[in-house]
C-alpha cells in the first residue's frame, strides 16, 4: 500500500488541490469518520477556549460577555502588583524548585537502589505496593495523611515514644511551617514508585556485556553503577527534567487545595485562579494570571529543549 | 559480576534495611487508615493505633452509610466511570486506528492538530466560560464530554497498532473485500485487547478519582461524586478536630455528644472511596503497569 505506482502519483499531482481532497475523502471516508469524534471534541473543548484569553484584556462582566470593555494590560498590572498574586507566583516557584531538587531525583535513586536488590520476590512485591498510590486520588492520599499526621496519629505517637509523655502533640496538617514539607512528603510517597518504572525500564535495557567487560577491567559494583548504569539512564532523566522545567510555573492544584485549611495561608497560582476566578467571579484577572502562566511555561519548555539539544543531544522533539 | 567486596556487602545490607523501611512506609498508611476506620472514635483520641483497631466498631461506617446522599454519590461515580470509559475508549480507539494508517492523507497534520492543545491551552477561566455558554454547568455530561478525548491515549493506541499488528493483515482483509469497519472490529480490535485493557483502566481510574470537575462546575448536590464528598470531609476535618480538642480542654463531656470523631469518619470515608481500586489493583496490576512502556513510544 505504501508504494503507489509512480504514474498514478504524478497524475494526482496534476489535479487541483480540491479534486485531490475529494479523491482522498472518497477513498478514506470511513477512516475520516472514525477520526471525526476525536477531532470535533478536540476542536470544541481544546481550541474553542483559546480565543477566550481575550478576557484577560477586558473588564469581563457576565452580562456583557465578550462585549465587555477593553482595559489593555490593566489586569496584568494587577497580577504583578497585588501581593495576593505575586505571593502565589512565588509559592508556585518555590514548590517547583523543591520538586526539581527533591521530588524528581527521588525515583531515580529509588530505581538505582532497587536495581541492587537481588531477592526477586521482595523486589516485585515492593514495586507492586509502591505503584499503588499512583492510582489513588490526591484527596484520598491527603485523607490517609490526615490519620497519620493528626494529633493522635502515628508521627505524634512516635515523637511521644521517643521524647517522653510530656511531649506536645503537633497538628502537622494545621501548622503553617509544615505545609511545604507535607506537600513534598506526600508527592514523593505518591509518585516515587510509578516514576521509577521508566528508569528501571532503561536499566533493564542495558547490555549485560557492558557490565562483564567492566568487571574484567576491574570495576567494582560502585564503579559499574557510576560508569555504566547512571550514564545509561541519564538521557531519560534529562528528558523528564525538560518536561518538569516546562511545568515550573504550574503547581498541583489537587494537593495544594486539598491540604489547605483555616490554619494555613499558602496560595499558589492554581488555587488563586480557582478562588479569584471561579469562586469570586473575577474572571479577567484570573485569566490574565492563567495566560501569563501558560506563556512562561511555553517559552521555558521551548528554550530548555533547544538548550538540551545543543548540549546533550537529548530533546523532546 | 559475582565479585562481592566487603564494602559492597555492607552496602547491600544497608540497602535491604532501607528497602524494608520503604516497604513499611508504602503499606502502613493503608492499614493505619483501615484500623482507624474500624476503631472507636474516642479510643482513637488516646493515640497509639498502629496496624489494627484496638476497640473494634462498625460505628464509623454506620454513621457514614446512614447518610443517604452517599449512595447517590456512589451511583453518580459509577455512572461516570462506566459511561466515560466506554465512550472515551471508543473515541480514542477509533482515532488511534484511523491514524495508524500510514497512507491516510493529511495524517501528520491531523496528529499535529490533536497534539497542539497540550502545549498551548486556553486555561481554566476561558474553559469555564465555554462550559457556562454550553450549558455544561450543573450538568452530568460535564463529567463525560470534555474528557472523552485524550491525545496521549490515542497515540498509545496508534503506536501499539503500528508496532504489534502486521499491516499485511489489513491489506489481506481489504483484498478479500472486507469493509474497513469489519476489519477494525473483527481483526484489529481483538489483537489490541492488551492496549485497550490498559487504556480502559487508565480512563476508568481517572474518572473515579477526579473531584475537581465537581468542584469547578457542579453545585447541585444530586450530582456530587464520592471523591467530592471525601474532599468535603477531609477539608472540614482539621477545623472540626480543633473544635473537638477545644471542647475537651474546656472539660465538656464530648463522649456523649460525639460518637465518631472527624478523624475516624475521614478514615472510614477514605476506605469507602478507595476500596474499589485497592480491590481490583492486585488482579489487574499487569495491565495497569504495562501502559508505561507502551507510552514510551515517541511519536
Amino acid at each position: 500500500m505504501k508504494t503507489k505506482p509512480i504514474a498514478a502519483k504524478a497524475g494526482v499531482q496534476q489535479k487541483s488541490v480540491a479534486s485531490r481532497f475529494v479523491t482522498a475523502i472518497k477513498k478514506y471516508y470511513v477512516l475520516y469518520l472514525l477520526l471525526a469524534p476525536a477531532l470535533l471534541l478536540t476542536l470544541y473543548f481544546s481550541y474553542l477556549p483559546m480565543p477566550g484569553i481575550i478576557v484577560a484584556f477586558m473588564d469581563y462582566d457576565v452580562f456583557d460577555g465578550f462585549a465587555s470593555p477593553w482595559v489593555g494590560f490593566e489586569n496584568f498590572k494587577q497580577i504583578f502588583t497585588l501581593p495576593m498574586f505575586t505571593k502565589s507566583m512565588a509559592h508556585t516557584l518555590l514548590l517547583s524548585a523543591l520538586n526539581l531538587l527533591i521530588v524528581q531525583p527521588a525515583p531515580l535513586v529509588f530505581a538505582l537502589l532497587l536495581n541492587e536488590i537481588h531477592a526477586n520476590k521482595f523486589k516485585r512485591v515492593l514495586q507492586t505496593v509502591s505503584y499503588l498510590p499512583h492510582f489513588l486520588s490526591w484527596i484520598a492520599v491527603i485523607g490517609m495523611a490526615n490519620a497519620i499526621f493528626s494529633t493522635y496519629g502515628t508521627i505524634n505517637d512516635i515523637r511521644v515514644a521517643l521524647f517522653g509523655e510530656g511531649t506536645e502533640r503537633i497538628r502537622f496538617l494545621a501548622s503553617q511551617g509544615f505545609f511545604v514539607p507535607n506537600v513534598l512528603i506526600l508527592t514523593v510517597w505518591k509518585s516515587i514508585g510509578w516514576a521509577s518504572i521508566i528508569y528501571l525500564a532503561s536499566i533493564t535495557g542495558i547490555d549485560p556485556q557492558l557490565y562483564e567487560a567492566a568487571y574484567v577491567d576491574g570495576a567494582n559494583r560502585f564503579k559499574q553503577c557510576i560508569h555504566i548504569t547512571i550514564p545509561s539512564v541519564l538521557p531519560t532523566a534529562i528528558m523528564i527534567f525538560i518536561i518538569q522545567i516546562g511545568q515550573i510555573f504550574h503547581d498541583n492544584f489537587d494537593l495544594v487545595y486539598g491540604l489547605q485549611n483555616p490554619y494555613i495561608d499558602f496560595e499558589t497560582v492554581s488555587t488563586v485562579v480557582y478562588k479569584e476566578g471561579i469562586s469570586a467571579g473575577n474572571y479577567s484577572v484570573a485569566t490574565a494570571l492563567g495566560l501569563f502562566q501558560g506563556l512562561v511555561s511555553f517559552i521555558l519548555v521551548r528554550s530548555v529543549n533547544a538548550f538540551s539539544r545543543k548540549v546533550n543531544d537529548v530533546a523532546l522533539w | 559480576m559475582n565479585h562481592k567486596s566487603t564494602s559492597y556487602k555492607i552496602f547491600l545490607f544497608a540497602n535491604y534495611l532501607f528497602m524494608a523501611a520503604v516497604f513499611i512506609v508504602c503499606i502502613f498508611p493503608y492499614f493505619h487508615t483501615l484500623a482507624k476506620a474500624l476503631n472507636d472514635g474516642n479510643d482513637t483520641m488516646r493515640g497509639g493505633i498502629t496496624f489494627y483497631p484496638r476497640v473494634f466498631t462498625m460505628q464509623n461506617f454506620q454513621v457514614l452509610l446512614a447518610d443517604t446522599s452517599i449512595y447517590r454519590a456512589f451511583f453518580i461515580s459509577v455512572l461516570r466511570v462506566v459511561i466515560g470509559t466506554v465512550l472515551g475508549v471508543a473515541v480514542q480507539f477509533a482515532a488511534g486506528y484511523a491514524l495508524s494508517h500510514q497512507n491516510l492523507p493529511g495524517r501528520r497534520k491531523l496528529m499535529l492538530f490533536i497534539i497542539i492543545p497540550s502545549f498551548i491551552a486556553g486555561g481554566t477561566i476561558p474553559t469555564y466560560l465555554l462550559y457556562v455558554h454550553s450549558g455544561l454547568i450543573n450538568n452530568f455530561w460535564v463529567y463525560i464530554l470534555p474528557q472523552l478525548m485524550s491525545y496521549y491515549n490515542v497515540m498509545v493506541i496508534r503506536s501499539y497498532i503500528e508496532s504489534s499488528v502486521p499491516s499485511s493483515l489489513n491489506d489481506a482483509a481489504a483484498i478479500d473485500g472486507a469493509h474497513e469497519l469489519t476489519i477494525m472490529c473483527r481483526i484489529i480490535f481483538p489483537l489490541c485487547l492488551p492496549v485497550v485493557a490498559t487504556v480502559s483502566l487508565w480512563v476508568a481510574v481517572t474518572h473515579w478519582n477526579n473531584w475537581t470537575t465537581t468542584m469547578y462546575y457542579i453545585t447541585k448536590e444530586s450530582l456530587f461524586t464520592l471523591q467530592y464528598k471525601l474532599m468535603q470531609v477531609v477539608k472540614e476535618s482539621e477545623r472540626l478536630q480543633a473544635l473537638l480538642q477545644a471542647a475537651q480542654a474546656s472539660g465538656e463531656d464530648v463522649n456523649v455528644s460525639v460518637k465518631s470523631t472527624p478523624e475516624s469518619l475521614v478514615s472510614a470515608q477514605v476506605i469507602i472511596t478507595t476500596i474499589p481500586i485497592i480491590i481490583v489493583y492486585p488482579f489487574l496490576q499487569k495491565y495497569f503497569v504495562k501502559g508505561v512502556t507502551l507510552g514510551a513510544v515517541k511519536s
